[in-house]
């Protein structure tokens, strides 16, 4: 069957059926793949000419039912070894326990916006690499075995509920008329960096932040990282080139990883999802640090 | 009771195909609409390139046998631009979504054309006669010296070639905020609806400047937003009754006389989900993609990816019948939502008798299903199998692996890039037209061109 697939992009498993025992990997990895897929779908569709609203709307309520699914796996609920000084941690555990009573987070659009954060996957087409399974975890591990990664899928359950929020937020105003269309952000691939990446300093490095501003580095930051060549061969300094934080604060606790110091680790490529986004949309009172002004907004909010 | 699934197997020949095979085609030229008139003796077609292209039946010979009822070109014009939607920074395609024909009231013909915003109403007529002998004027138009003029005579209408004339009578432009995806013009033949992704309006045939909101699910908060409209159509007896479906497989029949706003339906037709076959894609394989009253009125005719089927309008519990059109397609839903084929939005016909209904699927492949005998047949729009006056042999698809007879396909050999979305089906005769692409195909069963 000629399916068109992403370029470079291998898939795990032949999933041809779908298990439905939780626990089996077939039916996580496909979880995985599904969540993938739905993302980049949407990453597509915000470049077409004009967005079927029918196929986004059953674009998000997959995503939903993803989230859903994950946050009602119990071996998901791991413990979250969190630093006690974060601030958005009641608000991340608000989001989360509002995403397994109800299927669609109504989160105010600000407050996605704001908080959303960086919905990276973890997508290892080698299959080597799926054997670095964490038992706590869902998700491959791409990285060193140190890494813990136990506390994403919690994480993830809020971070994708935001981004659910956001993509129809988005849709509202793209479609609805407002006097300024959201600027759609054509997303920026990374090209597959061979060499382990450091996420945070990255972006240190394009100002897009201050130093002063980065809060959480340590232990909360979960970031999973996707592994899609299809995406071309940008580099992430190109990416974040388009990155347009006068709106946004950056708050640098989503992209920090557990680590004993310093906050910077060592990761593979660096995924980010940025729906689109609408500078009329009210945003929480977090400052706002403005820094590469010719970028496009980003919606890296932070995640505790 | 004859069988038409049978009959047509055997018999059903090419009546006429687009000329000139194509080695490739633009986009423009693709199919996005079929739609025969209501006597069956014009057909139109809807391209993405904004063209209408109307058929006309050509009257039976009895001295060309072989030519009886062939359609042929009638006329083609452009119904719709594209435009810019300068306030969105939005391209508006012009892909033509939706032809209907209005009841034809005099001589001339008249078709409401729709692309994703604005929705035009077309007058086709015939000029078969012009007046010649004019005082003033000379027969190429120039004004006479008024001093060779002696006598006065009286212009006399001569006959002159057929010329068909198309002009638009009316555009219902600014009215959707969404993508239109349905028009259906009412029993009343004085007022017609557009549905987008949101909203129902409902028009009067002769008023463009404003229209009526009669269904509205944008929720306050888009947020919030889960279902979509995919399809809507007037009962065809029955003014004050129109039906809608929606992207999560409910149906909703609503009665104008119960509210200005029909926001609350009269009747909710949804078939309960089985919870051992719930997968992550279970909602949108239940998305309907076309929804058809059936000619008598009492049944619905629905199509979702994987299933055709018929509601009985007083049975809002479960459908009456459920006809699958390409199952074995469901251990597939993974790769087809990567590919994108899972959201295609299939049509749907009924016969004129209501007795048979048929859609199409991949590979270029079509299936009928016949409600009486449940027999059903799989058929193939395709340049090889479809010379003209071929008969058309039905397929099979096997399951990868299975046992295979000899011209089966595989499930893994389909050609998912050719999918046959629209179709259209006589109002009275066993004709249907089948649009592949850019090809649009006639069929029509010879043997019992009458419906029974």
């Amino acid at each position: 069957m000629t399916m068109m697939m992403p370029k470079g992009q291998k898939r795990k498993l032949s999933i041809e059926e779908e298990a439905s025992d939780y626990r089996a990997p077939t039916w996580e990895s496909q979880q995985q793949f599904l969540l993938t897929v739905s993302l980049n779908k949407y990453q597509f569709s915000q470049q077409l000419r004009e967005p079927s609203l029918r196929r986004s709307v059953l674009i998000a309520n997959t995503l939903r039912q993803i989230s859903l699914q994950m946050s009602m796996v119990p071996s998901v609920n791991v413990e979250v070894s969190e630093p006690p000084g974060i601030a958005s941690s009641a608000l991340t555990a608000s989001i989360a326990a509002a995403a397994k009573r109800h299927s669609a987070v109504t989160v105010d659009s600000c407050s996605a916006l704001a908080t959303c954060p960086m919905v990276s996957l973890n997508y290892s087409p080698n299959s080597t690499e799926k054997t670095n399974y964490s038992s706590e975890s869902n998700f491959h591990i791409s990285i060193e075995d140190d890494e813990d990664w136990g506390s994403m899928s919690t994480d993830t359950d809020s971070s994708l509920s935001a981004v659910i929020s956001s993509i129809l937020a988005a849709l509202d105003s793209t479609i609805d008329g407002n006097p300024q269309p959201a600027p759609r952000i054509p997303l920026r691939p990374l090209e597959n960096m061979s060499k382990p990446y450091e996420g945070s300093v990255a972006l240190v490095n394009h100002g897009l932040r201050d130093p002063g501003d980065c809060r959480e580095q340590q232990e909360d930051g979960s970031m999973e990282v996707m592994r899609s060549s299809y995406l071309g061969d940008f580099t992430v300094e190109d990416l974040f080139q388009d990155i347009d934080t006068s709106l946004v604060d950056i708050d640098m606790g989503v992209i920090g990883h557990r680590s004993t110091e310093g906050g910077h680790t060592a990761g593979d490529d660096l995924f980010m999802y940025l729906p689109p986004f609408s500078p009329h949309s009210p945003f929480s009172p977090h400052s706002i640090t403005p820094t590469s002004q010719n970028a496009q907004p980003a919606l890296i909010g932070q995640l505790a | 009771m004859l069988s038409p699934i049978q009959v047509l197997c055997s018999d059903i020949t090419t009546l006429s195909l687009e000329p000139e095979p194509f080695a490739s085609y633009t986009e423009a030229d693709i199919i996005s609409t079929v739609e025969f008139n209501h006597t069956g003796e014009l057909l139109a077609t809807g391209d993405k390139g904004g063209r209408v292209v109307i058929f006309q039946r050509e009257p039976e010979s009895k001295t060309e046998p072989f030519s009886q009822g062939e359609y042929n070109v009638y006329s083609t014009f452009q119904s719709h631009e594209p435009e810019f939607d300068y306030l969105k920074s939005l391209e508006i395609e012009e892909k033509i979504n939706k032809i209907r024909w209005l009841p034809q009231q005099n001589a001339a013909h008249f078709l409401l054309s729709t692309n994703d915003k604005t929705i035009k109403l077309w007058k086709v007529s015939e000029r078969d006669k012009r007046p010649e002998g004019y005082n003033l004027k000379d027969e190429e138009g120039r004004i006479k010296d008024i001093s060779t003029v002696t006598s006065l005579q009286v212009p006399v209408l001569k006959p002159m070639d057929l010329m068909v004339e198309v002009t638009p009578r009316r555009v219902f432009a600014n009215a959707h905020t969404y993508h239109i995806n349905s028009i259906s013009v009412n029993s009343d033949y004085e007022t017609y609806m557009s549905a987008d992704d949101l909203r129902i309006n409902l028009w009067h045939l002769d008023i463009t400047d404003r229209s009526f909101n009669i269904v509205d699910i944008k929720p306050a908060n888009m947020e919030d937003l889960t279902e979509v409209i995919t399809a809507a159509e007037f009962h065809p007896h029955h003014c004050n009754l129109f039906v809608y479906s929606s992207s999560k497989g409910t149906l909703r029949l609503c009665d104008m006389r119960e509210a200005a706003l029909c926001d609350k339906h009269s009747k909710l037709f949804e078939e309960p989900e089985d919870p051992s076959a719930r997968s992550f894609f279970s909602e949108i394989i239940s998305s309907v993609s076309d929804v058809k009253f059936s000619h008598s009125g009492r049944y619905l005719l629905t199509r979702d990816y994987l299933t055709a089927k018929v509601w009985d309008l007083n049975m809002e519990s479960k459908p009456l019948e459920t006809y699958q059109v390409h199952d074995y397609l469901r251990s597939k839903l993974c790769s087809l939502y990567e590919n994108d084929c899972i959201f295609d939005k299939f049509e749907c016909a009924w016969n004129g008798s209501d007795s048979v209904i048929m859609t199409g699927a991949y590979n270029n492949f079509f299936r009928m299903f016949d409600r009486n005998t449940k027999r059903d047949v799989t058929l193939e729009a395709s340049r090889e199998s479809s010379k003209p006056r071929a008969v058309l042999k039905p397929r099979r698809v096997c399951a990868a692996g299975g046992k295979r007879r000899k011209d089966d396909i595989s499930v893994d050999s389909l050609d998912f890039t050719k999918k046959i979305l629209h179709t259209a089906w006589h109002p009275n005769e066993n004709i249907i037209a089948i649009a592949a692409t850019n090809n649009l195909y006639i069929f029509q069963d010879k043997l019992n061109s009458e419906m029974h």
